[in-house]
């Protein structure tokens, strides 16, 4: 790293640098080069242009070799990855294989990664739920974690900001759980989905069916035609990229808008491997970056650093952050990082089939589905657990055809498909998880990934709560389902791994006081306060709901913050 | 419903004139065996002719013309487990055997109604061979046809980008 003359330091140099192109590092990209920073944009993988760089998109069903079932050799060679229910044949170049970043799992925690300009932003299911005060005073009403330092009101403002941009479709619910937002037109329920929403109002008071919130253009407005994005079209095969932008993603959305401002300078194939610590100054001065392809290291500098490398890699990379000052890791005095893990439990779903509306059917395609929002212990404790879990909800009439015998009967009846006699329904269970010192990350002393960078070490599991919550979800569901005059209630359990659900959180969470947290109520480190960190580690809770819009509106927020403190001369 | 059987007609009418997609213009025989697999090779036609009495050529094209005997190889060298492997390649002298026991003549040898005959009197066969390789043929045979591109753009239509979901329509008599 010698050499560098003040020229080489100069051309290094830049008001901010983000690490990550992801969900929020693309908002952190826009929000920063907006704003008019010259802004260095860090991403670990190859550069995926929108449109250009998806080779699946436009592909036809009969176009994949194998109808996009993956090759029996990459399913061996990646345990991990091929759990993922978006991971096939026409998505598997967008996936992180098992092989290509190695990690310890002294717990099995399958941790699923997308390495490329825009992060898995590409390959998310896009639900887009906001949080509410039943979420950001859990952890202060039910005595876990610490409290959060913000409340709904301070990010509902980004919230609306964020939605208008990336556009959200949804339906205006009313409801105190789940805070209406800014929504373009919402998806239509079923006919089914909508009598289980009618029943359930009747049977219980305070629980509700309602249709979720996505990420999706159902009626564009003129700020997404701005960024070059159309309608969706239904087409429901999100995760291969989307030639019209009809979701938003990173590359469909954030980063052109970036880019077209000329403030951004988007460097791919650049692993992050710590961040720089200034003992004098008392503040972060740059990062050093591992060109993946040469493996030769170089430092950037900026006045601020935004780190969204998705939760656990921005645990990693602060932890591999140590300096005379921070032996532990960047801004770790009190022994916190990496520490307070946790996810979403999706272990359970239940299945069951409803006898009516058999004279109607759906026609097209839906990307999205129906939601429950949480309605266990929401308002006081009731259960002999913590916290409670929202639900998707769908129904579909399906059809079937007789696929015995052979000959000419058979091909007759594969090419006249009849409709099954009922209308088939399904949840899952998306569970809070409860935040523990005892579900944790960090670094192996010995091992090195191929980037010479220490390997993480994942210490994450259920606990009884989860146990004691997944039995309350089948009762409650089943009970539901029961009233609704569902038949024939199938619950499974499938003991999944955690890290599956792709919705991992904290390490480094706010919270008031240094001595309890890593971040403060604007996402910087309190002992570094020029480091920002606005992805899934700097949740204090998790919630029950998808976490990718509360990380934009996150981001947008302490973006804002950051740039008027720099402006203030603060930073 | 006009416009399906418009369509369904063109589709009779150019039928024959069918286009492979690329990546099944470029297998051959020589090229699975060789670079896949290594599996004793099935007589000469004698997938085709099993996939064909699966699913017959009638008024619209059946699977061999589908190319559904080269679908099949590529699926068990590359999907599938060493197991069944070995059930498929053991499978095709199996076929011959039982039509040599039924008819006294070879599986191609036999016509349409006996090769027929051979083929369900194997799938309810005791032995396990036989019935797991009826099993694993027939159910590769239906994937590759249904996921065609002749069937799935002339006869069960694949809407693209649908760009609509209604929730409730009438069922189509």
């Amino acid at each position: 790293m010698s050499n560098l003359n003040i020229d080489s330091i100069k051309n290094q140099t830049y008001d901010a640098i983000v690490i990550g192109s992801g969900i929020s590092g693309g908002w952190a990209a826009k929000e920063l080069t907006g704003k008019g920073l010259r802004t260095l944009v860090l991403e670990r993988g190859r550069e995926v242009k929108h449109v250009t760089n998806y080779p699946t998109t436009t592909k036809m069903p009969w176009e994949f070799e194998h109808r996009n079932q993956l090759k029996k050799e990459v399913v061996d060679a990646n345990p991990v990855v091929s759990k993922c229910y978006a991971f096939y044949e026409g998505t598997e170049q967008f996936f992180v294989k098992d092989a290509e970043h190695p990690y310890v799992q002294e717990k099995p925690f399958d941790w699923i990664r997308g390495y490329q300009t825009g992060g898995k932003s590409l390959m998310w299911a896009r639900q887009t739920q906001r949080w509410s005060d039943f979420d950001f005073e859990g952890p202060a009403r039910d005595g876990f974690a610490v409290d959060w330092p913000i409340r709904y009101a301070d990010i509902a403002p980004w919230y609306s900001y964020v939605e208008k941009f990336a556009g959200i479709s949804g339906n205006k619910d009313g409801l105190a759980s789940l805070p209406d937002g800014e929504f373009l037109t919402p998806h239509e329920m079923n006919c089914v989905e909508k009598y289980f929403s009618q029943q359930t109002a009747k049977n219980y008071k305070d629980r509700h069916i309602i249709m979720g919130r996505a990420a999706h253009l159902t009626n564009p407005k003129q700020i997404h035609y701005d960024q070059g994005r159309a309608s969706c079209q239904n087409r429901t095969i999100c995760e291969r990229g989307c030639p019209y932008g009809g979701y938003f993603s990173s590359n469909s959305s954030t980063l052109p808008w970036a880019a077209k401002t000329g403030k951004m300078t988007l460097r791919p194939h650049s692993v992050v491997h710590s961040i720089i610590f200034d003992e004098k100054k008392n503040k972060a001065t740059g990062v050093r970056v591992i060109d993946s392809n040469t493996k030769q290291m170089t430092e950037y500098y900026a006045r601020i650093i935004f780190v969204n490398a998705a939760a656990i890699n921005t645990n990693l990379v602060l932890l591999n952050s140590t300096s005379h000052r921070f032996p532990n890791g960047l801004g770790n005095d009190n022994d916190l990082l990496g520490k307070y893990v946790a996810f979403h439990n999706y272990r359970a779903t239940i299945n069951a089939e409803y006898e009516g509306f058999l004279d109607s059917t759906t026609d097209g395609r839906r990307p999205n589905s129906a939601y429950i929002p949480r309605f266990r212990n929401l308002v006081k404790q009731e259960t002999d657990f913590l916290r409670g879990y929202a639900s998707g909800f769908n129904a579909g009439r399906y059809q079937h055809e007789d696929r015995n015998g052979m000959g000419e009967d058979l091909k007759n009846n594969l090419l006249n498909p009849t409709y099954n006699n009922v209308w088939s329904v399904g949840s899952h269970m998306m569970g809070e998880t409860i935040p523990k010192a005892s579900n944790f990350v960090t670094l192996d002393k010995t091992l090195v990934d191929p980037w010479g960078i220490p390997q993480l070490r994942v210490n994450v599991d259920y606990d009884d709560n989860d146990v004691k919550m997944t039995k309350d979800f089948f009762e409650q569901l089943s009970e539901m389902y029961t009233k609704a005059g569902f038949k024939n209630i199938r619950t499974n359990d499938s003991n999944r791994t955690p890290g599956l659900d792709i919705h991992e959180m904290g390490g480094a969470r706010m919270g008031k006081d240094p001595k309890t947290s890593m971040l403060n109520k604007w996402n910087a480190l309190h002992n570094c306060k020029n480091v920002f960190v606005t992805d899934g580690a700097s949740m204090t809770s998790t919630s029950t709901q998808n976490p990718s819009l509360t990380y934009m509106a996150m981001t947008a927020r302490s973006a804002d913050y950051a740039v008027k403190e720099m402006r203030k001369g603060n930073l | 419903m006009q416009r399906r059987s418009a369509v369904k007609n063109i589709a009779l009418t150019i039928g024959a004139a069918i286009v492979l997609p690329s990546w099944a213009n470029a297998w051959n025989k020589d090229s699975f065996l060789k670079n896949h697999f290594s599996i004793a090779s099935p007589p000469e036609n004698l997938l085709a002719e099993i996939v064909e009495t699966i699913i017959p050529k009638t008024n619209t094209l059946g699977a061999k013309e589908l190319g559904i005997q080269q679908f099949i190889p590529k699926m068990i060298a590359d999907c599938y487990d060493k197991k069944a492997q070995g059930i498929y390649a053991k499978g095709f002298e199996l076929v011959d055997t039982n039509a040599k026991n039924l008819f006294s003549k070879s599986f191609l040898e036999c016509d349409a109604k006996q090769r027929l005959e051979v083929l369900n009197k194997m799938s309810k066969s005791e032995n396990s061979d036989e019935k797991s390789f009826i099993q694993l043929v027939k159910g590769l045979t239906i994937k590759g046809y249904l996921s065609s591109e002749y069937v799935m753009t002339n006869l069960r239509i694949y809407e693209y980008a649908p760009a609509r979901y209604h929730g409730c329509v009438p069922v189509k008599k």
